[in-house]
């Protein structure tokens, strides 16, 4: 069953899909090397993935599939999942200007219509961990991987979620909102529902379903760094707190 | 290296403890003749956060034991205790409880970062607001993993790490507030104006890598909260603000195989 959640962000992300993609397409498009989140620093540099070369590899939230077309390319096997056709209608755009294919899955990632311990690597950046419920969605990652498979995701730090001023729609040097119970945030009608949790329990979920952490890379911008997702004084504040982060996991046994 | 092998801030540390040590005697016979197991400066409960287990049989060192109160609580469950500190004076409180409670065990004198005891010769380490604030993070960390045995615990309470962005001062201590008021990435040791002690406090990718780097494998992590009920004072923060933001937070890691 699909979840009021996943069906309110599919008809925001196909509503935005479009604009979104104009404005942020060539700069996470970028063909030199695989890089991560709201700054795009290098994978080589944050240790994240490394070679995936021949390795099963599913993004849970794949957007316009720049990822994935950049593994492809470096002998991953890829597969594409998102919640939105029309970022996948993107996706097909970019793979077909890209001479590539592999598969698109258009479902939620809280319910992903693939087989148990099929994938090498699961992955996301700002992708599925972010807009659907990390109670449904860690569970389907763990179930979808191999035993020694790699769970990686990039997300916004549960700080900067306590310190994200809705009304000024920009980041405070204040905590504004509780921590404690985080979990579902719903606060603006026309944005996507976005999940996070406290770090403490994102480390027991993770535990409950055969996840061993391996690392919390919390990303911190060069000074002056470039980004098309963020204004400058926000890339300054994450220059002083992490704005985003990087959880890394292994499937056990 | 000074004298005695001990760090720049231990000796700091060991000389601002020699004179504290005399305030903290009340808090010592209190928590001696409490029964039940309870964390922190909020006093949860560990019957509510489970980072123990069973202990008896267990061989357990408490790593900065300050004046053993928690090892106290863990030899009366069964557990073979030995405490570990570098502060005669908090020492000397721990010995006259040991005789006052009639519950002997081992008081080690010697810093966290450099423990005179053998490889491999327990089955968990635990530390509350000891070794965790008061020793170099790499330094005692990689003690622990020493002194563990294969599959062995580690259990340690430390200031949460909103806590430590948001306080003013420590000593004497004012109220976190709601301003970020000093920045996350590069914190690691903390020096306080009129405060002679060095104190360390990681942030959370900081802690999973150490733990990691030195053979340790995360399994817990329990910020802990004020239950809301509890009107009570404390000086680092309000029971308001610990309702909403981890005020305190215990970390559970398994040395690997």
């Amino acid at each position: 069953m699909t979840s009021p959640d996943a069906t309110h962000n599919r008809a925001n992300w196909d509503r935005r899909s479009d604009e979104y993609q104009e404005r942020n397409a060539a700069f996470i498009g970028r063909k030199d090397e695989p890089r991560w989140g709201m700054w795009q620093l290098p994978d080589s540099e944050l240790g994240i993935l490394g070679d995936v070369a021949g390795k099963d590899v599913l993004e849970l939230g794949c957007g316009a599939a720049q990822w994935s077309i950049l593994l492809g390319g470096r002998g991953a096997r890829c597969v594409g999942l998102d919640n939105s056709a029309r970022q996948l209608e993107h996706a097909r755009r970019l793979m077909a200007a890209a001479g590539v294919e592999f598969p698109l899955v258009h479902a939620s990632a809280d319910e992903v219509p693939l087989s148990d311990s099929s994938f090498d690597v699961v992955f996301c950046d700002h992708g599925a961990m972010t807009f659907a419920d990390p109670y449904r969605t860690v569970p389907e990652a763990s179930r979808l991987l191999r035993p020694d498979g790699l769970l990686a995701f990039s997300h916004s730090t549960p700080l900067a979620m306590c310190c994200f001023d809705d009304e000024a729609e920009t980041m405070q040097r204040r905590l504004l909102t509780p921590y404690f119970g985080m979990h579902r945030f719903d606060e603006l009608p026309d944005e996507p529902v976005e999940f996070n949790l406290p770090y403490g329990e994102w480390i027991r979920l993770f535990r409950e379903h055969g996840l061993r952490v391996e690392a919390l890379v919390e990303v911190r911008p060069p000074e002056g760094a470039e980004t098309t997702y963020r204004t400058a004084a926000e890339t300054e504040w994450a220059r002083s707190w992490p704005m985003e982060e990087i959880w890394r996991c292994r499937k056990t046994g | 290296m000074p004298e005695d092998g001990l760090t720049e801030h231990a000796l700091r540390n060991q000389a601002a403890w020699s004179t504290w040590a005399e305030e903290y005697v009340p808090g010592a016979e209190r928590n001696w003749a409490r029964d039940e197991i309870a964390w922190g400066i909020l006093k949860v409960p560990e019957t509510e956060v489970q980072m123990l287990g069973e202990v008896a049989g267990k061989d357990v060192v408490e790593l900065g034991c300050g004046t053993a109160y928690v090892s106290s609580w863990l030899a009366r469950r069964g557990a073979r205790v030995t405490g570990v500190d570098l502060t005669a004076e908090q020492l000397a409180t721990a010995r006259r409880m040991q005789a006052e409670h009639g519950l002997e065990f081992p008081l080690v004198r010697a810093s966290a970062e450099a423990v005179p005891l053998p490889d491999a010769s327990f089955d968990l380490a635990v530390s509350e607001y000891g070794a965790s604030i008061w020793c170099d993070p790499d330094l005692w960390i990689a003690e622990a993993s020493r002194l563990l045995r294969p599959g062995g615990e580690l259990v340690f309470l430390v200031n949460g790490t909103f806590l430590m962005l948001t306080s003013p001062d420590i000593d004497p201590a004012q109220p976190a507030g709601t301003e970020l008021l000093r920045p996350y990435f590069g914190m690691r040791r903390f020096e306080w104006v009129d405060d002679p002690s060095v104190d360390f406090h990681l942030g959370y990718g900081d802690w999973i890598r150490v733990l990691t780097s030195h053979g340790f494998e995360v399994e817990k992590l329990v910020e802990l909260r004020n239950p809301g009920h509890d009107s009570g004072r404390y000086d680092m923060f309000t029971a308001e603000w610990a309702e909403q933001w981890p005020a305190e937070e215990m970390w559970k890691a398994r040395k690997l195989a």
